[in-house]
Protein backbone atom coordinates (compact mmCIF):
# COMPACT_ATOMS: atom_id res chain seq x y z
CA UNK A 1 0.00 0.00 0.00
CA UNK A 2 1.35 3.25 -1.06
CA UNK A 3 2.12 5.67 1.87
CA UNK A 4 0.83 8.99 0.85
CA UNK A 5 -1.41 8.78 -2.45
CA UNK A 6 -2.71 11.98 -4.03
CA UNK A 7 -5.13 12.35 -7.14
CA UNK A 8 -5.36 15.15 -9.19
CA UNK A 9 -5.18 16.88 -5.75
CA UNK A 10 -5.83 20.50 -6.27
CA UNK A 11 -6.68 23.91 -4.21
CA UNK A 12 -7.81 27.14 -5.38
CA UNK A 13 -7.67 30.46 -3.30
CA UNK A 14 -10.02 32.63 -5.15
CA UNK A 15 -8.14 33.05 -8.52
CA UNK A 16 -4.62 31.57 -6.79
CA UNK A 17 -3.79 28.46 -7.59
CA UNK A 18 -2.13 26.64 -5.10
CA UNK A 19 -2.13 23.63 -6.17
CA UNK A 20 -3.09 22.43 -9.55
CA UNK A 21 -4.21 18.33 -10.55
CA UNK A 22 -1.11 16.86 -8.29
CA UNK A 23 -0.81 13.16 -8.87
CA UNK A 24 1.94 11.42 -6.35
CA UNK A 25 2.40 8.61 -5.36
CA UNK A 26 5.10 7.92 -2.10
CA UNK A 27 5.88 4.61 -1.54
CA UNK A 28 6.09 2.36 1.85
CA UNK A 29 9.89 2.89 3.18
CA UNK A 30 10.47 5.61 0.91
CA UNK A 31 12.59 8.58 1.88
CA UNK A 32 11.17 11.11 -0.41
CA UNK A 33 12.03 14.95 -0.40
CA UNK A 34 9.58 17.64 -1.80
CA UNK A 35 11.29 20.18 -3.67
CA UNK A 36 10.84 23.87 -4.61
CA UNK A 37 11.11 27.44 -4.38
CA UNK A 38 9.18 29.08 -1.45
CA UNK A 39 5.58 29.51 -2.68
CA UNK A 40 5.43 26.82 -4.62
CA UNK A 41 2.44 24.81 -3.01
CA UNK A 42 4.99 22.59 -0.72
CA UNK A 43 3.33 23.55 2.39
CA UNK A 44 -0.25 23.62 0.81
CA UNK A 45 0.14 19.74 -0.19
CA UNK A 46 0.93 19.00 3.33
CA UNK A 47 -1.88 20.84 5.00
CA UNK A 48 -3.82 18.64 2.75
CA UNK A 49 -2.37 15.93 3.90
CA UNK A 50 -3.27 17.18 7.71
CA UNK A 51 -7.04 18.39 6.70
CA UNK A 52 -5.81 21.92 8.10
CA UNK A 53 -6.55 22.80 3.80
CA UNK A 54 -9.87 21.35 2.45
CA UNK A 55 -8.84 20.69 -1.49
CA UNK A 56 -11.52 22.52 -3.74
CA UNK A 57 -11.31 19.17 -6.27
CA UNK A 58 -9.11 15.65 -5.58
CA UNK A 59 -8.40 13.94 -2.69
CA UNK A 60 -5.44 12.41 -0.96
CA UNK A 61 -5.04 9.52 1.48
CA UNK A 62 -2.19 8.19 3.82
CA UNK A 63 -2.57 4.49 3.92
CA UNK A 64 -5.73 4.07 2.09
CA UNK A 65 -7.11 6.47 4.61
CA UNK A 66 -8.64 9.33 3.05
CA UNK A 67 -7.07 12.51 4.87
CA UNK A 68 -10.51 14.58 4.65
CA UNK A 69 -13.10 11.94 5.16
CA UNK A 70 -11.30 10.49 7.83
CA UNK A 71 -8.93 12.55 9.15
CA UNK A 72 -7.90 11.08 12.36
CA UNK A 73 -7.41 7.81 11.26
CA UNK A 74 -5.25 8.98 8.73
CA UNK A 75 -3.25 11.16 11.26
CA UNK A 76 -2.58 8.32 13.38
CA UNK A 77 0.16 6.82 11.40
CA UNK A 78 1.67 10.22 11.08
CA UNK A 79 4.16 12.30 13.00
CA UNK A 80 4.39 15.51 12.01
CA UNK A 81 6.32 19.05 11.38
CA UNK A 82 4.02 21.40 10.11
CA UNK A 83 4.18 24.38 9.07
CA UNK A 84 3.84 27.50 11.13
CA UNK A 85 3.46 26.09 14.25
CA UNK A 86 4.24 27.58 17.75
CA UNK A 87 5.35 25.74 20.58
CA UNK A 88 2.68 26.30 23.91
CA UNK A 89 4.52 29.03 25.91
CA UNK A 90 3.29 28.51 29.33
CA UNK A 91 4.63 24.32 28.89
CA UNK A 92 7.36 22.59 29.41
CA UNK A 93 9.46 20.72 27.06
CA UNK A 94 9.05 17.41 28.66
CA UNK A 95 4.89 18.38 28.91
CA UNK A 96 5.04 18.87 25.25
CA UNK A 97 6.11 15.41 25.17
CA UNK A 98 4.15 14.17 27.49
CA UNK A 99 0.88 15.76 25.74
CA UNK A 100 2.18 13.97 22.40
CA UNK A 101 2.51 10.88 24.20
CA UNK A 102 -0.90 10.73 25.26
CA UNK A 103 -2.06 11.88 22.63
CA UNK A 104 -0.63 9.00 20.60
CA UNK A 105 -1.55 6.58 23.45
CA UNK A 106 2.32 5.93 23.27
CA UNK A 107 4.40 4.73 26.15
CA UNK A 108 7.79 6.79 25.71
CA UNK A 109 9.84 8.34 28.15
CA UNK A 110 9.68 12.02 27.55
CA UNK A 111 13.14 12.27 28.69
CA UNK A 112 14.74 9.50 25.85
CA UNK A 113 13.40 11.45 23.27
CA UNK A 114 14.42 14.80 24.52
CA UNK A 115 18.19 13.20 24.29
CA UNK A 116 17.54 11.53 21.24
CA UNK A 117 16.46 15.22 19.57
CA UNK A 118 19.30 16.64 21.76
CA UNK A 119 17.52 19.28 24.01
CA UNK A 120 17.44 16.73 26.93
CA UNK A 121 19.12 19.75 29.24
CA UNK A 122 16.37 22.06 28.48
CA UNK A 123 13.73 19.58 28.98
CA UNK A 124 12.31 21.32 31.61
CA UNK A 125 12.47 24.47 31.05
CA UNK A 126 9.49 26.44 29.17
CA UNK A 127 9.19 26.33 25.82
CA UNK A 128 8.77 30.26 25.52
CA UNK A 129 12.64 30.18 26.12
CA UNK A 130 13.38 27.69 23.43
CA UNK A 131 15.35 29.13 20.39
CA UNK A 132 13.66 28.60 17.24
CA UNK A 133 16.16 25.88 16.15
CA UNK A 134 15.40 23.99 19.73
CA UNK A 135 11.31 24.55 19.30
CA UNK A 136 11.95 22.65 16.01
CA UNK A 137 14.24 19.52 17.49
CA UNK A 138 11.01 19.68 20.15
CA UNK A 139 8.28 19.33 17.79
CA UNK A 140 10.11 17.17 15.96
CA UNK A 141 10.70 14.88 19.27
CA UNK A 142 7.11 15.23 19.12
CA UNK A 143 6.59 13.95 15.69
CA UNK A 144 8.61 10.87 16.74
CA UNK A 145 6.66 9.74 19.27
CA UNK A 146 4.87 6.55 18.87
CA UNK A 147 6.76 5.05 15.92
CA UNK A 148 4.58 6.52 13.30
CA UNK A 149 4.46 4.72 9.52
CA UNK A 150 4.87 8.14 7.92
CA UNK A 151 7.32 10.94 8.99
CA UNK A 152 6.14 14.63 7.62
CA UNK A 153 7.99 16.86 7.68
CA UNK A 154 7.53 20.69 6.43
CA UNK A 155 11.03 22.28 6.10
CA UNK A 156 12.40 20.10 9.26
CA UNK A 157 15.94 21.76 9.29
CA UNK A 158 14.44 25.41 9.36
CA UNK A 159 16.27 27.60 12.17
CA UNK A 160 19.17 24.66 12.91
CA UNK A 161 23.00 25.55 11.79
CA UNK A 162 24.18 22.63 9.81
CA UNK A 163 25.62 20.60 12.81
CA UNK A 164 22.05 20.31 13.52
CA UNK A 165 20.49 19.66 10.11
CA UNK A 166 23.63 16.82 10.11
CA UNK A 167 21.61 15.49 13.12
CA UNK A 168 18.53 15.77 12.25
CA UNK A 169 19.09 13.71 8.63
CA UNK A 170 20.72 11.07 10.76
CA UNK A 171 17.71 10.75 12.77
CA UNK A 172 15.85 10.57 9.84
CA UNK A 173 17.53 7.99 8.77
CA UNK A 174 17.51 6.14 11.61
CA UNK A 175 14.01 6.10 11.54
CA UNK A 176 13.90 5.05 8.07
CA UNK A 177 16.27 1.88 9.00
CA UNK A 178 13.14 1.34 11.56
CA UNK A 179 10.82 1.19 8.44
CA UNK A 180 9.28 4.53 8.36
CA UNK A 181 8.23 6.52 5.28
CA UNK A 182 9.74 9.77 5.15
CA UNK A 183 8.10 12.87 3.74
CA UNK A 184 10.15 16.37 3.90
CA UNK A 185 9.83 19.44 1.72
CA UNK A 186 12.92 21.92 1.46
CA UNK A 187 13.65 24.52 -0.61
CA UNK A 188 17.06 23.71 0.57
CA UNK A 189 18.54 21.48 -2.30
CA UNK A 190 22.00 19.76 -0.35
CA UNK A 191 18.93 18.79 2.41
CA UNK A 192 17.23 16.37 -0.19
CA UNK A 193 20.14 15.28 -1.89
CA UNK A 194 21.84 13.83 0.84
CA UNK A 195 18.90 11.55 1.92
CA UNK A 196 16.39 11.41 -0.22
CA UNK A 197 15.84 7.87 -2.12
CA UNK A 198 13.16 10.13 -4.54
CA UNK A 199 12.24 13.54 -5.06
CA UNK A 200 9.43 15.43 -6.35
CA UNK A 201 9.70 19.01 -8.07
CA UNK A 202 7.05 21.05 -7.16
CA UNK A 203 6.52 24.63 -9.64
CA UNK A 204 3.91 27.00 -9.23
CA UNK A 205 1.27 24.46 -7.67
CA UNK A 206 2.35 21.60 -10.19
CA UNK A 207 4.57 18.71 -9.81
CA UNK A 208 6.98 19.17 -12.84
CA UNK A 209 9.66 16.32 -12.31
CA UNK A 210 9.57 12.99 -9.99
CA UNK A 211 12.50 10.40 -10.04
CA UNK A 212 15.59 9.56 -8.15
CA UNK A 213 18.41 11.60 -8.08
CA UNK A 214 20.31 9.82 -10.44
CA UNK A 215 17.06 9.88 -12.80
CA UNK A 216 16.97 13.73 -12.81
CA UNK A 217 20.80 13.19 -13.52
CA UNK A 218 20.19 11.30 -16.52
CA UNK A 219 17.30 13.01 -17.59
CA UNK A 220 19.75 16.28 -17.94
CA UNK A 221 21.47 14.38 -20.87
CA UNK A 222 24.30 12.62 -18.85
CA UNK A 223 24.36 15.49 -16.18
CA UNK A 224 27.93 17.35 -17.00
CA UNK A 225 28.16 20.74 -15.33
CA UNK A 226 31.06 22.36 -17.47
CA UNK A 227 32.18 25.75 -15.30
CA UNK A 228 34.25 27.62 -17.56
CA UNK A 229 36.55 30.87 -16.78
CA UNK A 230 36.37 32.86 -19.19
CA UNK A 231 38.23 36.23 -19.92
CA UNK A 232 34.77 38.69 -20.94
CA UNK A 233 30.78 37.74 -21.44
CA UNK A 234 27.88 39.07 -23.15
CA UNK A 235 24.03 38.12 -23.09
CA UNK A 236 24.84 37.51 -26.92
CA UNK A 237 27.31 34.58 -26.20
CA UNK A 238 25.18 32.50 -23.65
CA UNK A 239 22.33 32.65 -25.84
CA UNK A 240 24.07 30.85 -28.98
CA UNK A 241 25.37 28.72 -26.41
CA UNK A 242 21.88 27.79 -24.77
CA UNK A 243 21.52 27.17 -28.62
CA UNK A 244 23.45 24.64 -29.22
CA UNK A 245 22.76 20.39 -29.76
CA UNK A 246 22.91 19.09 -26.37
CA UNK A 247 23.30 21.73 -24.36
CA UNK A 248 20.91 22.09 -21.29
CA UNK A 249 21.43 25.63 -19.71
CA UNK A 250 23.97 28.11 -19.58
CA UNK A 251 24.27 30.78 -17.18
CA UNK A 252 26.93 33.48 -15.78
CA UNK A 253 27.76 33.54 -12.01
CA UNK A 254 27.51 36.29 -9.68
CA UNK A 255 31.38 37.02 -10.59
CA UNK A 256 30.60 38.00 -13.75
CA UNK A 257 33.45 35.74 -15.39
CA UNK A 258 32.55 32.34 -14.46
CA UNK A 259 29.73 30.66 -16.62
CA UNK A 260 28.28 27.15 -15.79
CA UNK A 261 26.89 24.76 -18.60
CA UNK A 262 24.72 21.82 -17.87
CA UNK A 263 25.42 19.28 -21.27
CA UNK A 264 25.59 16.11 -22.16
CA UNK A 265 29.11 14.99 -22.16
CA UNK A 266 29.62 14.58 -25.71
CA UNK A 267 29.39 18.90 -26.24
CA UNK A 268 31.74 20.22 -24.08
CA UNK A 269 33.99 20.44 -26.81
CA UNK A 270 31.42 22.38 -28.96
CA UNK A 271 30.87 24.54 -26.33
CA UNK A 272 34.40 25.45 -25.39
CA UNK A 273 34.68 26.34 -28.93
CA UNK A 274 31.43 28.10 -29.52
CA UNK A 275 33.70 30.51 -26.98
CA UNK A 276 36.66 30.24 -28.89
CA UNK A 277 34.17 31.28 -32.18
CA UNK A 278 32.87 34.51 -30.36
CA UNK A 279 36.37 35.45 -29.81
CA UNK A 280 36.40 34.87 -25.91
CA UNK A 281 39.36 33.57 -24.33
CA UNK A 282 38.56 30.72 -21.94
CA UNK A 283 41.41 31.18 -19.08
CA UNK A 284 40.04 27.85 -17.09
CA UNK A 285 37.91 24.91 -17.58
CA UNK A 286 36.48 21.97 -15.47
CA UNK A 287 33.69 19.75 -15.42
CA UNK A 288 31.53 18.22 -12.58
CA UNK A 289 28.73 15.90 -11.88
CA UNK A 290 25.40 18.02 -12.09
CA UNK A 291 24.05 18.70 -8.67
CA UNK A 292 20.86 18.77 -7.54
CA UNK A 293 21.13 22.45 -7.84
CA UNK A 294 21.41 22.61 -11.14
CA UNK A 295 18.45 20.37 -11.59
CA UNK A 296 16.46 22.67 -9.65
CA UNK A 297 17.43 25.69 -11.80
CA UNK A 298 16.69 23.06 -14.77
CA UNK A 299 13.72 22.91 -13.93
CA UNK A 300 12.11 25.78 -12.08
CA UNK A 301 13.79 28.24 -14.39
CA UNK A 302 15.12 30.29 -11.58
CA UNK A 303 18.79 31.36 -12.14
CA UNK B 1 -11.15 9.94 24.68
CA UNK B 2 -8.73 12.09 22.75
CA UNK B 3 -11.02 15.11 23.55
CA UNK B 4 -10.01 14.16 27.53
CA UNK B 5 -6.40 14.49 26.85
CA UNK B 6 -7.00 17.85 25.45
CA UNK B 7 -9.03 19.04 28.20
CA UNK B 8 -7.11 17.77 31.11
CA UNK B 9 -4.25 19.84 29.13
CA UNK B 10 -6.85 22.84 28.83
CA UNK B 11 -7.94 23.01 32.22
CA UNK B 12 -4.09 23.23 34.02
CA UNK B 13 -3.21 26.06 31.33
CA UNK B 14 -6.38 27.69 32.10
CA UNK B 15 -6.04 27.37 35.86
CA UNK B 16 -2.74 28.48 35.77
CA UNK B 17 -3.22 31.61 33.68
CA UNK B 18 -3.34 35.04 36.22
CA UNK B 19 -6.20 36.67 34.85
CA UNK B 20 -8.05 33.11 34.97
CA UNK B 21 -6.81 33.24 39.03
CA UNK B 22 -7.54 36.76 39.33
CA UNK B 23 -11.29 36.14 38.05
CA UNK B 24 -11.71 33.30 39.87
CA UNK B 25 -10.86 35.12 43.38
CA UNK B 26 -13.11 37.73 42.69
CA UNK B 27 -15.75 35.48 42.01
CA UNK B 28 -15.43 33.80 45.28
CA UNK B 29 -14.72 37.14 46.87
CA UNK B 30 -17.95 38.49 45.63
CA UNK B 31 -19.88 35.52 47.43
CA UNK B 32 -18.49 35.62 50.65
CA UNK B 33 -18.84 39.54 51.05
CA UNK B 34 -22.35 38.87 49.82
CA UNK B 35 -22.83 35.84 52.74
CA UNK B 36 -21.20 38.37 54.92
CA UNK B 37 -23.72 41.50 54.31
CA UNK B 38 -26.45 39.05 53.87
CA UNK B 39 -27.87 38.94 57.58
CA UNK B 40 -27.34 42.48 58.12
CA UNK B 41 -29.13 44.09 55.04
CA UNK B 42 -31.90 41.41 54.22
CA UNK B 43 -34.64 41.22 56.39
CA UNK B 44 -34.55 37.62 56.14
CA UNK B 45 -35.41 34.66 56.85
CA UNK B 46 -31.40 34.17 56.60
CA UNK B 47 -31.58 30.18 54.85
CA UNK B 48 -29.47 29.29 52.39
CA UNK B 49 -32.36 29.13 50.00
CA UNK B 50 -33.31 32.64 50.30
CA UNK B 51 -29.62 33.86 50.06
CA UNK B 52 -30.13 32.62 46.59
CA UNK B 53 -32.22 34.95 45.52
CA UNK B 54 -29.90 37.86 47.31
CA UNK B 55 -26.62 37.34 45.22
CA UNK B 56 -28.36 36.52 42.07
CA UNK B 57 -28.07 39.40 40.64
CA UNK B 58 -24.56 40.03 41.26
CA UNK B 59 -23.65 36.46 40.45
CA UNK B 60 -25.53 37.35 37.04
CA UNK B 61 -23.43 39.93 36.36
CA UNK B 62 -19.95 38.67 37.39
CA UNK B 63 -20.77 34.84 35.87
CA UNK B 64 -21.45 35.82 32.54
CA UNK B 65 -17.66 38.14 32.53
CA UNK B 66 -15.98 34.95 33.98
CA UNK B 67 -17.33 32.73 31.33
CA UNK B 68 -16.75 35.20 28.54
CA UNK B 69 -13.43 36.15 29.34
CA UNK B 70 -12.23 32.60 30.12
CA UNK B 71 -13.87 30.97 26.50
CA UNK B 72 -13.12 33.64 23.94
CA UNK B 73 -9.88 33.44 23.44
CA UNK B 74 -9.60 28.88 23.25
CA UNK B 75 -9.66 28.48 20.07
CA UNK B 76 -8.56 31.62 17.86
CA UNK B 77 -5.47 32.37 19.90
CA UNK B 78 -3.91 29.01 19.20
CA UNK B 79 -5.30 29.20 15.55
CA UNK B 80 -3.70 32.23 15.38
CA UNK B 81 -0.48 31.76 17.58
CA UNK B 82 0.31 28.27 15.28
CA UNK B 83 -0.38 25.94 18.55
CA UNK B 84 -3.58 25.15 16.88
CA UNK B 85 -0.98 22.91 14.16
CA UNK B 86 0.63 21.35 17.25
CA UNK B 87 -2.40 19.84 18.53
CA UNK B 88 -4.18 18.98 15.16
CA UNK B 89 -0.73 16.94 13.63
CA UNK B 90 -1.44 14.87 16.54
CA UNK B 91 -4.43 11.99 16.18
CA UNK B 92 -6.96 14.76 17.49
CA UNK B 93 -10.66 15.65 15.56
CA UNK B 94 -11.81 19.32 14.85
CA UNK B 95 -14.35 18.36 17.43
CA UNK B 96 -12.10 16.55 20.11
CA UNK B 97 -10.30 20.07 20.20
CA UNK B 98 -13.63 22.13 20.43
CA UNK B 99 -14.84 20.27 23.17
CA UNK B 100 -12.16 19.26 25.15
CA UNK B 101 -11.02 22.69 25.11
CA UNK B 102 -14.63 23.56 26.52
CA UNK B 103 -14.12 21.27 29.32
CA UNK B 104 -10.96 22.11 29.89
CA UNK B 105 -11.89 25.98 30.36
CA UNK B 106 -15.23 25.18 32.13
CA UNK B 107 -12.95 23.10 34.80
CA UNK B 108 -11.39 26.31 36.49
CA UNK B 109 -14.95 28.36 36.62
CA UNK B 110 -16.72 25.44 37.95
CA UNK B 111 -14.13 25.12 40.69
CA UNK B 112 -14.56 28.85 41.53
CA UNK B 113 -18.42 28.87 41.64
CA UNK B 114 -18.25 25.71 44.07
CA UNK B 115 -15.46 27.23 46.44
CA UNK B 116 -17.42 30.28 46.74
CA UNK B 117 -20.64 28.17 47.12
CA UNK B 118 -19.43 26.50 50.30
CA UNK B 119 -17.59 29.48 51.77
CA UNK B 120 -20.92 31.18 51.23
CA UNK B 121 -22.76 28.39 52.25
CA UNK B 122 -20.75 28.50 55.82
CA UNK B 123 -20.91 31.81 55.92
CA UNK B 124 -24.96 32.12 55.88
CA UNK B 125 -25.36 29.31 57.96
CA UNK B 126 -23.01 30.60 60.61
CA UNK B 127 -23.71 31.60 63.23
CA UNK B 128 -27.79 32.51 63.13
CA UNK B 129 -28.43 31.28 59.84
CA UNK B 130 -30.20 28.41 58.70
CA UNK B 131 -29.14 25.30 55.78
CA UNK B 132 -31.55 24.52 53.64
CA UNK B 133 -30.16 22.05 51.63
CA UNK B 134 -32.13 21.28 48.47
CA UNK B 135 -32.73 24.59 47.31
CA UNK B 136 -29.07 25.80 48.19
CA UNK B 137 -28.05 22.91 46.24
CA UNK B 138 -30.06 23.59 43.28
CA UNK B 139 -28.93 27.63 43.34
CA UNK B 140 -24.95 26.22 42.53
CA UNK B 141 -26.63 23.95 40.26
CA UNK B 142 -28.28 26.55 38.31
CA UNK B 143 -25.20 29.21 38.87
CA UNK B 144 -23.16 26.22 37.62
CA UNK B 145 -25.15 26.31 34.42
CA UNK B 146 -25.11 29.71 33.71
CA UNK B 147 -21.31 29.52 34.09
CA UNK B 148 -21.49 26.60 31.08
CA UNK B 149 -23.75 28.72 29.23
CA UNK B 150 -21.06 31.76 29.38
CA UNK B 151 -18.11 29.88 28.99
CA UNK B 152 -19.62 27.77 25.99
CA UNK B 153 -20.72 31.11 24.67
CA UNK B 154 -17.19 32.04 24.52
CA UNK B 155 -15.52 29.57 23.34
CA UNK B 156 -18.29 29.44 20.63
CA UNK B 157 -17.01 32.97 19.96
CA UNK B 158 -13.47 31.64 19.81
CA UNK B 159 -14.28 28.71 17.65
CA UNK B 160 -16.11 31.32 14.78
CA UNK B 161 -14.05 33.87 13.99
CA UNK B 162 -10.74 33.81 12.55
CA UNK B 163 -8.91 36.64 14.43
CA UNK B 164 -8.12 37.49 17.82
CA UNK B 165 -9.53 41.11 17.63
CA UNK B 166 -12.93 39.66 16.32
CA UNK B 167 -13.44 37.23 19.36
CA UNK B 168 -12.79 40.44 21.49
CA UNK B 169 -15.22 43.00 19.99
CA UNK B 170 -17.77 39.68 19.69
CA UNK B 171 -17.28 38.80 23.33
CA UNK B 172 -17.10 42.50 24.66
CA UNK B 173 -20.71 43.33 22.50
CA UNK B 174 -21.96 39.99 24.34
CA UNK B 175 -21.31 41.43 27.87
CA UNK B 176 -22.68 44.57 26.89
CA UNK B 177 -25.78 43.12 25.48
CA UNK B 178 -26.20 40.80 28.83
CA UNK B 179 -25.62 44.07 31.08
CA UNK B 180 -28.23 46.39 29.37
CA UNK B 181 -30.44 43.19 28.29
CA UNK B 182 -31.44 42.59 31.95
CA UNK B 183 -32.36 46.95 32.48
CA UNK B 184 -34.50 46.54 29.43
CA UNK B 185 -37.75 45.36 30.57
CA UNK B 186 -37.39 48.64 33.51
CA UNK B 187 -36.40 51.17 30.83
CA UNK B 188 -39.27 49.96 28.53
CA UNK B 189 -41.74 50.15 30.73
CA UNK B 190 -40.91 53.73 32.03
CA UNK B 191 -40.67 54.81 28.49
CA UNK B 192 -43.95 53.27 28.10
CA UNK B 193 -45.29 55.28 31.26
CA UNK B 194 -44.06 58.63 29.56
CA UNK B 195 -45.62 58.19 26.61
CA UNK B 196 -48.74 58.23 28.64
CA UNK B 197 -50.01 54.31 28.62
CA UNK B 198 -49.53 52.87 31.80
CA UNK B 199 -51.29 49.89 32.82
CA UNK B 200 -50.82 48.12 29.59
CA UNK B 201 -47.31 46.83 30.52
CA UNK B 202 -44.56 45.33 28.18
CA UNK B 203 -46.09 43.85 24.91
CA UNK B 204 -46.05 40.25 25.08
CA UNK B 205 -44.01 39.98 21.93
CA UNK B 206 -41.50 42.13 24.09
CA UNK B 207 -42.07 40.29 27.14
CA UNK B 208 -40.81 36.96 25.33
CA UNK B 209 -38.14 38.47 23.14
CA UNK B 210 -36.65 39.63 26.55
CA UNK B 211 -36.98 36.40 28.56
CA UNK B 212 -34.92 34.79 25.77
CA UNK B 213 -31.11 35.99 27.92
CA UNK B 214 -29.53 34.02 29.58
CA UNK B 215 -29.25 35.90 32.47
CA UNK B 216 -33.01 36.46 32.84
CA UNK B 217 -33.20 32.85 32.64
CA UNK B 218 -31.36 32.34 34.91
CA UNK B 219 -32.94 34.90 37.75
CA UNK B 220 -36.50 33.26 36.95
CA UNK B 221 -35.03 30.14 37.92
CA UNK B 222 -33.53 31.67 41.45
CA UNK B 223 -37.22 33.46 41.83
CA UNK B 224 -39.06 30.60 40.68
CA UNK B 225 -38.00 27.31 41.57
CA UNK B 226 -35.36 27.83 44.72
CA UNK B 227 -35.65 31.18 46.47
CA UNK B 228 -38.56 31.23 48.77
CA UNK B 229 -39.53 34.71 48.77
CA UNK B 230 -38.77 35.10 44.77
CA UNK B 231 -41.42 34.76 42.37
CA UNK B 232 -42.56 34.62 38.31
CA UNK B 233 -44.88 35.56 36.49
CA UNK B 234 -47.95 33.39 35.59
CA UNK B 235 -47.02 33.32 31.33
CA UNK B 236 -45.85 29.85 30.02
CA UNK B 237 -42.73 31.69 28.71
CA UNK B 238 -42.02 32.70 32.38
CA UNK B 239 -41.92 28.99 33.80
CA UNK B 240 -38.44 28.19 35.54
CA UNK B 241 -38.40 25.01 33.35
CA UNK B 242 -38.72 26.92 30.18
CA UNK B 243 -35.79 29.13 31.56
CA UNK B 244 -34.07 25.90 32.36
CA UNK B 245 -34.65 24.50 28.90
CA UNK B 246 -33.34 28.16 27.41
CA UNK B 247 -30.49 27.93 29.09
CA UNK B 248 -29.82 24.17 28.08
CA UNK B 249 -30.21 25.83 24.35
CA UNK B 250 -27.50 28.65 24.64
CA UNK B 251 -25.50 26.09 25.75
CA UNK B 252 -25.66 24.12 23.54
CA UNK B 253 -26.74 25.50 19.64
CA UNK B 254 -24.49 28.98 19.44
CA UNK B 255 -21.13 25.99 20.00
CA UNK B 256 -22.98 23.58 17.52
CA UNK B 257 -22.98 26.39 14.87
CA UNK B 258 -19.70 27.81 15.38
CA UNK B 259 -17.97 24.04 15.28
CA UNK B 260 -19.95 23.53 11.85
CA UNK B 261 -18.11 26.36 10.66
CA UNK B 262 -14.96 25.96 11.98
CA UNK B 263 -14.90 21.94 10.24
CA UNK B 264 -15.48 23.54 7.10
CA UNK B 265 -12.51 26.14 7.26
CA UNK B 266 -9.03 26.09 5.99
CA UNK B 267 -7.28 26.59 9.01
CA UNK B 268 -3.49 27.98 7.22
Amino acid sequence: MAAIEATELSKRYGTLIALDRVDLTVEEGEIFGFLGPNGAGKSTFINALLDFVKPTHGSVSVFGQDCQADSVRAREHLGVLPEGYSVYDRLTGRQHLEYAIRSKGADEDPVDVLERVGIREAGDRKASEYSKGMAQRLVLGMALVGEPDLLLLDEPTTGLDPNGAAEIREILREENERGATIFFSSHILEQVQAVCDRVAILQDGSVVAVDTIQGLREALGGGTKLVVTVDRTEPSILESIRGLEGVETAWLDEDGETVEITCRNDAKMDVLVAFHDAGVDVVNFRTEEASLEDMFVEYTGRR
Amino acid sequence: MSWLVIARQEAWLTATARSVRLLAGLLVLVCAVGAYVFPVFDPGPHTTAHFGGYVSGWLGTLVPLIGLVVGYNAVVGERRSGALALSLSLPHGRRDVVFGKLLGRLAPVVAAIVAGALIAGALVVYPFGELALAPFLAFVGATITLGVVYTALGVAISTFVATKTRATVAAFGVYVLVVVWTELEAAIELALASIGSPGEGVPTAVEVLLALEPTTAYDRIVAGAIDPAGSVGDAWYLDEWVALALLVLWATVPLAIAYRRFAGVDLQ
